[in-house]
């Protein structure tokens, strides 16, 4: 199918069946007497960006006017190659609890760090030696004992100390000059459940946190995930009124069709948010329905979505990931400069 | 079992290069980029920006092997230009375009928590 008219030209339209136009079509020579060229300048006007919410953790906005392929090249890179810290070594002492060792020390690693990961370096090798530029220590020590004043018949759990070991239990132990450079630094959250005793087990563990990034080990992830979506279109292609309106409205997700009462006094049904629509396309099942409505999704117009896990911000994990992707491209081009000069000597 | 340590996916063997070119001598003006321990993340955009050059004839890029980290860019370019010149301008294209690209997020966070004040 070949997108003519000027409007629909960054268009994906959703058919019952297919989907269609889904790669730009705007690439040199592709138009006769249009210059798809790529233009710097023609680029400027067409990015743009708007954030719709923002908090301390999460993050949504807009990015209009990029190719799909930096779109991505973005969320892959905030899932998988920003550094941050997590726990990697475990040495225990004693762990006579009911969970295995290697199990706990898993659940160890994925608990998240309140640690800024730019201040570190990364460990050398396997076995380097722990130093306060490229770890962090941390121990775990708890014991569970009986309560000498728990009313008697009550239940198991109340009349323990330390039935359950919380992420609030471990501590931070500063290494070198550690102390002075750095402050407050724990695991995230408090009350994430790593174990349960009974009278008698103890806990006794030492654990190093090192740098690391997702593709070495998804602990190091620093998102919950990161997302994003292409703008919705719903064009309605004749007018729909009375019980129809109403089945059209229950196609879509709420609040994306809007039925009210028109200039004749029939109930119309009006497209008011296609931006919150899920494209379940269940318009297609009904047949009356399906030659009235067009469904597109805009094709350089992303709705990103970023959940942070760490101590850093949305916002400031996108930068990041910005700034990895330039280092990246920095690296490319040196090692051609550098393979070009070898050639010339 | 047989599973690969994860940090061979990023980090390069001793005397492994990150880039290594080979001339494609069934046609002209035409080379072999191989980016060695990285992924569609930067074969992807690259291919993309390289298409957007006019004097660019082809351009693809594949990951021969999911357990092989690197990936084959193809790139042929018309007479007066060379693959070259057209991988060091795409990759220059792509600095400038992400460099904008975090300005403008920038701004716009910053309208957003002045609009919220």
């Amino acid at each position: 199918m070949v997108q003519l008219a000027d409007e629909t030209r960054n268009k994906i339209s959703l058919k019952e069946n297919r989907i269609f136009d889904v790669h730009s079509a705007n690439l040199p020579g592709a138009n006769p007497g249009q210059s798809n060229h790529w233009d710097f300048e023609k680029f400027k006007t067409q990015l743009k960006i708007n954030v719709i919410k923002i908090d301390d953790t999460d993050m949504e906005f807009d990015l209009i006017g990029v190719d799909a392929a930096l779109a991505n090249a973005l969320r892959r890179i905030l899932l998988s190659e920003i550094p941050t810290m997590a726990i990697e070594k475990v040495h225990i002492h004693t762990n006579t609890t009911m969970i295995k060792d290697e199990i706990l020390a898993h659940r160890l690693g994925l608990i998240p760090l309140k640690a800024d990961a730019s201040l570190f370096e990364y460990p050398l090798d396997e076995d380097d030696a722990q130093s306060s530029e490229n770890t962090l220590v941390f121990k775990l020590r708890v014991k569970c004992t009986q309560r000498t004043d728990a009313p008697k018949g009550c239940s198991i759990e109340r009349q323990l100390n330390n039935s359950k070991v919380f992420s609030g239990d471990i501590k931070w132990e500063p290494l070198g000059d550690q102390a002075n450079s750095l402050s407050d630094v724990r695991p995230i959250h408090s009350d994430i459940l790593i174990d349960k005793m009974r009278k008698g087990q103890e806990l006794d563990l030492v654990m190093h946190a090192v740098k690391g990034i997702g593709k070495d080990h998804a602990k190091f992830s620093p998102v919950s995930t990161a997302s994003y979506r292409l703008l919705p279109d719903i064009v309605l292609k004749r007018k729909i009124v009375g019980e129809q309106a109403h089945r059209l409205q229950k196609c879509f997700s709420p609040g994306v069709i809007d039925v009210c009462p028109n200039s004749d006094g029939e109930e119309e049904a009006t497209v008011v948010d296609a931006r919150s629509d899920t494209c379940s396309r269940e318009v297609f099942s009904h047949a009356d329905l399906k030659d009235a409505v067009e469904l597109y999704k805009i094709r350089d117009h992303f709705i990103f979505s970023i959940e942070s896990a760490t101590s850093k911000s949305a916002e400031q994990l996108f930068v990041e990931s910005v700034k990895v992707l330039m280092s990246k491209c920095d690296v490319l081009l040196k090692e051609l400069d550098e393979s070009e000069q070898k050639m010339e000597s | 079992m047989n599973a690969p340590p994860a940090f061979e996916s990023f980090l390069l063997y001793d005397g492994e290069k990150k880039i290594e070119i080979k001339k494609d001598t069934k046609v002209p003006n035409a080379a072999h980029f191989t980016v060695n321990k990285e992924d569609h993340t930067l074969g992807n955009i690259l291919r993309a920006q390289l298409l957007k050059d006019p004097k660019v004839l082809f351009a693809g890029y594949k990951v021969a092997h999911p357990l092989e980290h690197k990936f084959v860019l193809r790139v042929q370019t018309t007479e007066d230009h060379s693959p070259k010149d057209a991988f060091t301008n795409a990759i220059t294209d792509l600095m400038s375009e992400v460099s904008l690209l975090e300005e403008r997020f920038k701004v716009a966070i910053r309208d957003k928590q002045q609009g919220i004040e």
